[in-house]
């Protein structure tokens, strides 16, 4: 593991709700930068409910699980599962058996700090709610990533997590909208990107629109970042660029026209 | 036939977009003070009654919170009479 920058980012991805796609970001945002050569690890803080492996095909390769490290049991190099397609990439997997109180925030602490050492990138991948899993997320970061979905009970949950992480000080959270579909915002019968802005009042990172490759994707095991003809790779690789502090221009959504689905059942990449 | 029809004029009414941003607006309001909905009107009559106590208030007075970014504060409009 070569670092590329002097600096660790440490990027919690968190969002209140579960299932507006947290893990799904954590594994295309680590994958992309991993695919440019910066040195990623990705933590996963859901003990007990972990997905993250699943989603980055690597549920087999896994031997230790942070807790483990937490107490001693390994070392951490022992427990980092290292990717099969990205050498400069590698998760540290939840205990699948254990409880979001078996570790604490200190430990989490500990761990990033030695992480620091060999990784550009420290992605947290953290648990719905807003319990312990989120107080140990949020212990070791100093970025957030807040993922919603263009949803009443999404967007209420995230505007709780807004203001807990600025109760907690954080400067840097920026918002990631996910599963938009244009074509429900122009027909009135969808939250816009500007309502969600309007609503929670901080910065957009990206958007990232509904395409059904996500599914096929995530059945697979490979990050959908990697399907270069899908639109949710295309706004991946696009928040990934933003993450590297440059400037990219939020993507056109398109609709998904008549002429668009027919392609796509007559086989054709969309 | 003329549920397509009523469907269609139906949707010059407020959207489901419209709706879910005025909810949203409200429970956030809510959320970010902690406070529910009865706390408006309890906060309204108290106001109300304390200024009532030192001057005569004449019409209708509005207690209501206003939203800056993501701080609340509270908008009173008590109109008093003159002499």
């Amino acid at each position: 593991m070569e670092k590329k920058t002097p600096d660790s980012h440490v990027i919690v991805v968190t969002s209140g709700k579960g299932g507006v796609g947290k893990t799904t970001a954590v594994a295309n945002l680590a994958t992309g930068l991993a695919k440019l050569g910066y040195s990623v690890v990705v933590m996963d803080l859901d003990i007990g409910l972990k997905k993250l492996d699943l989603i980055l095909g690597l549920e087999n390769r896994v031997i230790y699980d942070i807790v483990q490290v937490a107490d001693g049991e390994c070392t951490l190099k022992q427990a980092l599962v290292k990717d099969k397609r990205f050498p400069a990439l590698y998760m540290l997997p939840a205990a699948q058996t254990r409880n979001k109180d078996d570790i604490t925030t200190e430990q989490v602490k500990t761990i990033c700090e030695e992480l620091k050492q060999d990784f550009d990138f420290i992605f947290v991948d953290c648990p719905a709610g807003i319990e312990q899993g989120f107080r140990n997320s949020i212990a070791a970061a100093n970025k957030a990533i807040v993922v919603t979905n263009p949803e009443v009970s999404a967007v209420r949950d995230a505007d709780r997590i807004i203001g807990m992480l600025e109760s907690c000080d954080f400067k840097d959270i920026k918002l990631l909208i996910n599963r938009l579909r244009p074509e429900m915002v122009r027909s009135g019968d969808m939250l816009s990107i500007e309502d969600l802005m309007e609503h929670l009042c901080i910065d957009l990172l990206g958007v990232v629109p509904e395409d059904r490759n996500v599914v096929i994707s995530t059945n697979r095991g490979e990050p959908i970042i990697l399907d270069e003809h899908s639109s949710a790779s295309k706004a991946f690789n696009n928040i990934v660029q933003r993450l590297l502090g440059n400037d990219v221009e939020l993507m056109t959504l398109e609709e998904d026209s008549f002429w668009r689905k027919l392609k796509r059942n007559l086989g054709f990449k969309n | 036939m003329f549920d397509f029809l009523k469907k269609i004029f139906a949707a010059e009414d407020t959207s489901s977009r419209d709706k879910a941003n005025d909810r949203l607006r409200l429970v956030l309001t809510h959320d970010r003070i902690g406070a529910s909905s009865e706390l408006m009107e309890t906060l309204q009559k108290e106001i109300v009654a304390l200024i009532a106590s030192h001057v005569e208030i004449e019409g209708t007075p509005e207690v209501h919170f206003i939203t800056e970014g993501r701080r609340t504060a509270l908008d009173i409009s008590i109109p008093l009479k003159g002499r």
